[in-house]
């Protein structure tokens, strides 16, 4: 009879807190949560220091001790002019006097022979673009150096300018 | 016959339940992004699988402007396409409110003389080069010599 009586206490004590509601709440944040989540695009850059109006432009990278250092800006930059045909769509690529082929892939194998030759003193390009380029094309191309600068194991230092129609023909 | 129904009623236990809502709602809070709001959904990027991501971008000591450029040329501001004139006006109260950011906290600028913002350049992919030039050249005009052109990371 004690022992039952003890049982009955016991059972009286245990509080008793409703879970439901606060599962209720939990569901509705969890909703709000859902619907307002937007996953973020993966979006990269590129880095350049851009200096106003002046013939070559480079990225503000410490010096180097590189004997190629001693060269003038002008002799070490690789000039590139890029054309755009119909519709905005790139339709030459010149680097130094050449033509270099419009694929990536196979700029890229171009640009290391520039890059990646210690004959040749290049560690920056110009690029001049048609002003009619599509940003797109811009960004192929500003993709493949910085690809070839990498390869070479340089600090990728792009810059660029406009071209005028006539230039360098 | 009443003892019998309260033998069958069933009471499931919710507490594990809520523990895994409860780790959702924590995932869900931790991951929402709020500060998407300078990313406009109308510029589409170009593609280029060297982007490199941004190293944090809610690192507040680098002070950052977000310029949004649809595919006319023309600048964004809240969804809404600015015309050039605007436009000036805009970088130049932005470059101006940054110069005296800098006196205020006792800053100097760049060695070359630049501000320290970099400028954040969306650019539409079927943006033309010279829309996209005339806005390099005002931001430069205004003191902006810190550029970082946007683009979708993956293979291109």
């Amino acid at each position: 009879m004690v022992h039952h009586h003890k049982k009955r206490s016991r059972k009286a004590e245990s509080p008793d807190i409703p879970v439901a509601p606060m599962l209720d709440m939990a569901f509705q944040l969890l909703t709000f949560f859902v619907l307002t989540y937007r996953a973020a695009p993966i979006e990269g850059q590129f880095l350049m220091n851009l200096l106003p109006a002046q013939p070559v432009t480079e990225a503000a990278e410490a010096p180097s001790d590189k004997p190629s250092d001693n060269l003038p800006t002008t002799q070490r930059t690789l000039p590139t002019v890029l054309r755009a045909g119909a519709g905005g769509v790139l339709a030459q690529i010149t680097v130094g006097e050449q033509s270099v082929p419009l694929e990536s892939r196979a700029l890229e194998k171009e640009l290391d022979k520039y890059l990646q030759d210690p004959n040749l003193p290049f560690d920056q390009t110009l690029i001049k673009v048609d002003p009619k380029l599509k940003y797109g094309e811009l960004m192929r191309v500003i993709n493949a150096f910085s690809n070839a600068f990498v390869s070479a194991k340089k600090p990728p230092k792009l810059s660029f300018d406009e071209w005028v129609p006539g230039e360098g023909e | 016959m009443a003892a019998s129904k309260t033998e069958f009623k069933a009471e499931p236990n919710l507490t594990p339940l809520l523990d895994v809502v409860f780790q959702l709602i924590t995932f869900f809070m931790l991951v929402i992004n709020f500060s998407s709001d300078n990313y406009d959904k109308n510029v589409k990027l170009p593609v280029a699988d060297s982007a490199r991501p941004i190293d944090d971008p809610t690192d507040a000591r680098v002070d950052r402007l977000v310029l949004n450029i649809d595919r006319d040329g023309r600048l964004l501001e809240a969804g809404e396409a600015q015309p050039l004139h605007k436009a000036m006006q805009t970088l130049k109260r932005q470059a101006d409110f940054v110069k005296f950011s800098l006196k205020v906290a006792g800053g100097k600028p760049d060695a070359g003389g630049g501000l320290p913002t970099i400028i954040v350049l969306r650019v539409d992919r079927d943006a033309d080069f010279q829309a996209l030039n005339s806005m390099i050249k005002a931001c430069q005009a205004n003191g902006f010599r810190k550029f970082a052109f946007k683009a979708m990371s993956g293979p291109s």
